[in-house]
């Protein structure tokens, strides 16, 4: 399966997680990947229960876990620890990256909330 | 002067000679122990397990000097290996337990019930036992234990002096069920949390130690434990059991999605129940169809592994406590089975391991 990363590499300061796939490569801040948690701390049960998360800007990665042969489970250290990235999640995070975060600057904007 | 410190100074005039440079002994952290007891010189040294030889010289020149000190009457100087103790100790206690020691696990599932799964996976891990490999065989079905009926004990498993479960040892196999754990008659009434963990300690608190395989005979069903297994351990593949029903085939069909979902190859399938054929008149009956998985295995591009017939003799030998494969290695059913095993270990052998990220920090 060409969605499961070759390497993946979380920086010295625990803020960018780069995903290399044998095509590709992809660099994702830690906010970035804590505001799309597929946790449903995050993401509701439904897309009207999701939350958008606010003042993470300062956010890193504790720790990287696999979990069985589809996914990995994120471990941030504001101890946020339920979202479980499959392979397919992190893939589609990758091809919508620019898009996913103009969506979530507006939505912070409209909603009041700051990034700090 | 003291016994010691005459010992200490007739070491330090002797020099070993590395690569041209002098080393006085006693300094240089080759001796490691010195035991005086009662005109006894117990000397242990540091050597290095490459220069053999060499240390055997120094063993010898150091009970020649020593011996000729007044007030002792023997010397003993043992070699000893550090780099090699230090790496048994500190690895056994970490690797013994659990399942990261294990080659390849696999999991031998069908959606339905009753279609042999238990049956089919011991006498599976018989036959890849018989391979040459070194094979463990994890009963997950806690409703309904099978293992150890089917193997014929109900000893309770011992514990380590760690704390660990250790794995019941039967027929060259390492076993654990949870009917080892309560008598046959005491049904588990239990939610799910209690069964998951139960799940997980026999997974992790059982010290598996080194395995090649550990065949793990799912209960039957898409479940909270059958969803468990397949996501959290590192699973090499997965075995779908299935009659050549249609009954059966629906809930199959089932079972290999679970396992697509989670990214676990299928590895095969095997038809159980494949015919019945008269030990009387030898007159063959598809009582449950024919070939049903062999089509459904082609329909989905998945490896057929094999088909077990429906024998009185693998029945009899399965409530008796000895399978058939050690029964009668000799049947056509053993000889099924141990085809099977081949095919699969043939498979995994060939194919390399399952893709896996490296995480590193940079």
């Amino acid at each position: 399966m060409t969605l499961i990363p070759e390497n993946i590499i979380l920086s010295v300061d625990k803020k960018n997680l780069t995903l290399e796939y044998p095509n590709k490569s992809c660099l994702f801040t830690a906010e970035f990947l804590r505001v799309h948690s597929p946790s449903a701390e995050v993401q509701g049960h439904s897309p009207d229960q999701k939350v958008t998360v606010s003042g993470k800007s300062n956010v890193g990665i504790s720790k990287i876990e696999l979990v069985g042969n589809y996914a990995i489970r994120i471990l941030y250290t504001d101890a946020h620890d339920t979202g479980i990235y499959t392979w397919q999640y992190l893939h589609d995070l990758s091809l919508n990256k620019d898009k996913l975060w103009e969506d979530y600057i507006s939505e912070l904007r409209k909603k009041g909330l700051k990034r700090v | 002067m003291s016994i010691k410190d005459l010992i200490e100074e007739k070491l330090k005039a002797i020099v070993l000679n590395d690569n041209g440079k002098t080393i006085p002994l006693s300094y240089s952290e080759l001796v490691d122990n010195i035991v005086i007891a009662n005109s006894k010189v117990y000397l242990s040294l540091n050597a290095n397990k490459s220069e053999i030889d060499k240390f055997n010289l120094i063993k010898s020149q150091i009970e020649r000097e020593l011996s000729t000190i007044d007030g002792i009457t023997s010397v003993s100087v043992s070699l000893t290996s550090h780099t090699i103790n230090n790496q048994s100790t500190s690895q056994e206690p970490s690797s013994q337990k659990g399942v990261s020691n294990i080659k390849n696990i696999i999991a031998v599932a069908s959606g339905k019930g009753g279609v042999g799964k238990s049956t089919t996976s011991i006498n599976l891990a018989l036959s890849i036992c018989k391979l040459g490999y070194k094979v463990g065989l994890l009963d997950a079905d806690i409703y309904g234990p099978s293992i150890p009926k089917l193997v014929g004990d109900n000893q309770k498993p011992k514990i380590s002096k760690d704390g660990n479960i250790m794995p019941i040892n039967k027929f060259s196999l390492s076993l654990m069920s949870i009917g080892f754990l309560i008598s046959e008659d005491t049904p588990m009434i239990w939610r799910g949390p209690m069964v998951i963990s139960a799940v997980n300690q026999m997974l992790n608190d059982v010290e598996w130690g080194n395995l090649d395989y550990l065949i793990i005979d799912m209960p039957p069903g898409t479940g909270d434990v059958q969803l468990t297994i397949a996501q959290r351990l590192p699973m090499r593949g997965a075995i779908i059991v299935s009659t050549p029903q249609d009954l059966a085939l629906i809930d199959a069909k089932k079972g290999v999605e679970m396992f697509k979902k989670v990214n676990v190859p299928i590895l095969g399938i095997i038809e159980n129940m494949s015919t019945f054929v008269c030990p009387n008149c030898s007159h063959e009956t598809h009582i449950f169809g024919h070939d049903g998985a062999r089509f459904e295995s082609l329909n989905q591009s998945i490896d057929f592994l094999g088909d077990i017939p429906l024998e009185i003799e693998l029945r009899k030998s399965s409530d008796v406590g000895v399978p058939i494969v050690c029964s009668d290695s000799e049947s056509d059913i053993s000889k099924k089975f141990l085809n099977i095993a081949n095919m699969l270990t043939d498979k995994i052998n060939s194919s390399p391991n399952n893709k896996k990220p490296n995480i590193v920090i940079n």
